[in-house]
């Protein structure tokens, strides 16, 4: 199963993916309080890092629900809220140690990534190339190879 | 029936790579093309909204002119007969060189300006004008007075260390950090240069923060350090530079001391850890110039101590320096080989010769006047193309008279702008899905012809079509043979020895060449000038310039800022970009504005705090030129430094070129004063 991959080494902070994902949500705004990907920023520290739900295999989200609200996508894997059936009690929120569900406090529901279908817009809007859209051990792959090149360049200056 | 079609974005000046999706005469999507090498898949917000762009309700659809009862529709027939006859009026009664020609930046693709240049000289007047007088050609000036040009695009990807001097491509050129990402992955090094903690200075290995207009110390003072550490590329500099013991000489100046005082950074500390960096890429070091550098009264020297930077390493011409790409050979639309211009004394040409010289188009800014003061010869008749030069030229006060002072204000456009309220014709112009044309992407050494997926609706038409019925209209027929659009560019690709055929089999761009680096030595093995320079050298001394009565060197003059005049004691930074805007557009696209609805003024914590001003408190902002009234937004320490300000322009409401400067230039290419504006500030 593919899923969102951040990396923060290369997140500039533009928010390209809050707004495609709150237009993605509403059909009509890029109002960064309306997307389900948060982009968080600390200046002073040189820090930046965008976080969106990874979708866990034990989701404790899921788990602690009483509505039954919460259940995973079979075809893309995405932990999905049934906005029909959430009763607003906040419990994944609660539970979610990231914080990557939200409270909407006009309809009264939680919020969180369902991935758009398996289509996830942030990925496609990330002009960075932090977000990616792919199968963990392909993240890995990439990672291996980053540091491969890394050693060669070190090599080649003994 | 959904389908997809490939074509190019149009929302900024990147042209990315785009799938559209449409059913039937229904735009559903736009989503990037995962096939187009400049930006593979991703687009950035405005990419996908171009979507409320194309079909909204706001669009002009019909030729307006203007009456006493204000704009009413006519039948575009009626639009061109009557702009063609009082064209001929004008040229008649006050010469031909009383007319001009605007080229914006909002529709249409690459191709346009070189139709307008024709139009215009094809009916016998020197003026096309275009904002690329008051950004952009800065740059080409600078880069081409040292090598003969300048590449808008260098291959990121193979360089070792990168270095991002006075841009934010996260905001200005989105699918550029991808790029710079890439290497960045296999271990390039980052440097960032600028006044503002900017997006892609988040990433930086080295973020520099010097004071605006600055850069030529730091730049000099990087040169010595070069110099003093031996890390030279000493058998480029023998063989093909000229200057460079008058450089060495002149860079003596900048030591530490001196370059922190003029930049206000930590000199002893990060000139050599960014020497250091260096070394280790040499000629794989891409020195990225923006925006940034030009719009000041020391620029083209700043650009130029910049581009002598990659002379002292050789990264010209290099994979992963700043390299020159091979072009297409095009079809040339301009008469210069046919028709004089210099002679018919186009606007601004006398004042800033450089500019005239290398990129044959004049001063705007010299044109407001010109309409103004009738000298050096009365100025009548304009027709404007996609830009907004009330909101986006120095001194909005003066354009705005000037543009109502003209006998013809003809604008073409998409939607009804500050200055297209101006017109007494505004033309509807077909926006980026409803146009095929010719763009390159250079660095990548790719041409793409963009596809007409709707045809324009009646009355609609594009720039070539509508140059075309107003040349005909006006005796000049005989330039403008070809039909169409579709025809023009069977014609322009007729020496590429590429077929139309191949361009349309290509959608996703037709890579023409593969990379060829150093060229520079083949130009010699062929006898050939090494550089396209006065000298065929790579010039750290310019005998052009000097003979112009310029400095020889890209000497280094402070910005007046640095000396705070106790009247306007802030230092006012103007044109950062933002994500969702390009320049005054997208601000009428709902979608866009409501992820920044308003402009605002960024500000210093420390010059908060002493002023007692929070966010969202009005701020009075006034320069020697003028008065604005704007948002304050406080930043966080490390984003702007005390005693500066920012304020983007583009915003109708808060329209920071009511306080810019249109009488102060870069005396080598005429661009004015924006980026260090002296104000005074008072919160409301």
């Amino acid at each position: 199963m593919k899923t969102v991959t951040i990396d923060p080494k290369k997140c500039v902070g533009c928010r390209n993916c809050e707004m495609s994902c709150a237009y993605a949500q509403t059909g009509e705004d890029c109002i960064r309080t309306h997307a389900n990907i948060r982009v968080n920023n600390y200046s002073d520290d040189r820090f930046v890092l965008p976080m969106t739900c990874f979708h866990c295999e034990e989701a404790w989200c899921m788990n602690v629900c009483p509505a039954n609200a919460i259940s995973r996508n079979g075809e893309t894997g995405a932990v999905m809220i049934d906005q029909t059936k959430c009763a607003g009690c906040k419990m994944c929120i609660l539970a979610c140690p990231f914080g990557n569900i939200h409270f909407d406090h006009v309809a009264l529901v939680s919020r969180k990534c369902d991935l758009c279908g398996g289509d996830p817009q942030c990925v496609k809007h990330c002009i960075a190339e932090a977000l990616n859209f792919e199968e963990i051990d392909d993240l890995a792959e990439r990672k291996r190879i980053g540091i491969d090149e890394r050693v060669k360049m070190l090599a080649k200056k003994q | 029936m959904e389908k997809v079609i490939k074509t190019l974005c149009r929302m900024c000046d990147d042209h990315c790579g785009i799938d559209v999706t449409v059913d039937e005469d229904k735009l559903i999507s736009i989503q990037g093309n995962k096939e187009h090498s400049w930006n593979r898949g991703r687009v950035c917000i405005k990419g996908s909204r171009g979507v409320d762009m194309v079909t909204s309700e706001k669009r002009i659809m019909k030729p307006l002119k203007k009456t006493e009862d204000g704009f009413v529709e006519i039948e575009l027939e009626q639009a061109l007969d009557e702009i063609a006859e009082k064209m001929k009026f004008i040229q008649k009664t006050y010469g031909d060189a009383s007319v001009g020609i605007w080229k914006g930046e909002a529709i249409g693709f690459a191709q346009q300006e070189e139709v307008a240049r024709r139009f215009i000289h094809a009916i016998g007047s020197p003026n096309y004008f275009s904002n690329d007088s008051e950004c952009f050609a800065g740059r080409w000036l600078g880069y081409s007075l040292v090598y003969g040009r300048w590449n808008a695009q260098p291959a990121f990807e193979n360089a070792k260390t990168i270095v991002v001097w006075g841009g934010n491509p996260p905001h200005a050129h989105p699918n550029m950090t991808q790029q710079i990402n890439r290497a960045r992955e296999k271990g390039a090094k980052l440097v960032v240069i600028d006044p503002r903690y900017s997006a892609i200075a988040r990433q930086a290995d080295l973020f520099i923060q010097v004071k605006p207009g600055s850069d030529g110390a730091l730049a000099w003072g990087v040169a010595k350090e070069l110099i003093d550490k031996g890390y030279l590329a000493y058998d480029f500099i023998r063989d093909y530079t000229i200057g460079f013991d008058e450089l060495k000489e002149y860079a003596q100046k900048f030591d530490y001391d001196y370059v922190a005082q003029e930049t206000g950074m930590d000199a002893a500390t990060m000139i050599p850890e960014f020497a250091e960096m260096i070394k280790e890429s040499m000629s794989a070091t891409v020195f990225y110039v923006g925006n940034g550098l030009e719009h000041h009264e020391n620029g083209i020297n700043n650009i130029r101590a910049v581009a002598n930077l990659d002379g002292l390493v050789a990264a010209v011409d290099a994979k992963g320096g700043n390299y020159s790409p091979i072009g297409l050979p095009m079809g040339e639309l301009t008469l210069y080989h046919e028709k004089p211009l210099k002679e018919l004394h186009p606007i601004g040409a006398d004042r800033f010769p450089v500019l005239y010289d290398f990129r044959q188009e004049y001063h705007t800014m010299t044109l407001m006047d010109t309409i103004l003061s009738e000298k050096p010869y009365p100025f009548k008749g304009l027709i404007l193309a996609g830009a907004n030069p009330v909101l986006t030229n120095p001194n909005t006060n003066k354009v705005r008279a000037a543009l109502c002072a003209l006998d013809l204000f003809v604008v073409r456009e998409l939607f009804m702008t500050e200055t297209a309220e101006l017109a007494d014709y505004i033309l509807p112009a077909a926006s980026y899905l409803e146009r095929s044309e010719f763009h390159g992407h250079g660095g990548k050494q790719v041409m793409t012809l963009t596809t007409r997926i709707f045809e324009p609706a009646d009355g609609v038409q594009d720039e070539y079509q509508f140059l075309h019925d107003i040349a005909h209209r006006m005796g000049a027929g005989a330039y403008f043979p070809w039909e169409n659009e579709d025809a023009l560019n069977e014609w322009l690709i007729k020496d590429t020895g590429v077929s139309m055929e191949t361009f349309k089999a290509n959608p996703s761009g037709y890579n023409y060449a593969e990379p060829q680096y150093a060229k520079y030595a083949d130009n010699v093995a062929k006898g050939k000038k090494a550089f396209d320079t006065p000298s065929g050298k790579l010039e750290f001394t310019s005998t052009y310039l000097k003979d112009l009565g310029y400095q020889e060197l890209a000497e280094y003059f402070p910005p007046a800022s640095n000396v705070v005049d106790p009247e306007y004691p802030m230092t006012m930074i103007t044109g950062a970009r933002k994500v969702m805007y390009y320049h005054g557009r997208n601000r009428n696209i709902d979608s866009l504005r409501s992820a920044l609805p308003e402009g605002e003024v960024e500000i210093s914590k420390a010059d908060a705090l002493k002023m007692d001003i929070q966010t969202g408190d009005w701020i009075r902002v006034t320069s020697k030129i003028g008065t604005m009234e704007i948002k304050a937004k406080v930043m966080e320490k490390i984003e702007i430094s005390e005693g500066q300000i920012q304020i983007t322009h583009g915003w109708k409401e808060t329209n920071v070129n009511l306080i810019t400067h249109d009488d102060r230039f870069d005396p080598i290419s005429g661009f004015p004063l924006m980026k260090a504006v002296q104000v005074k500030i008072e919160k409301m």
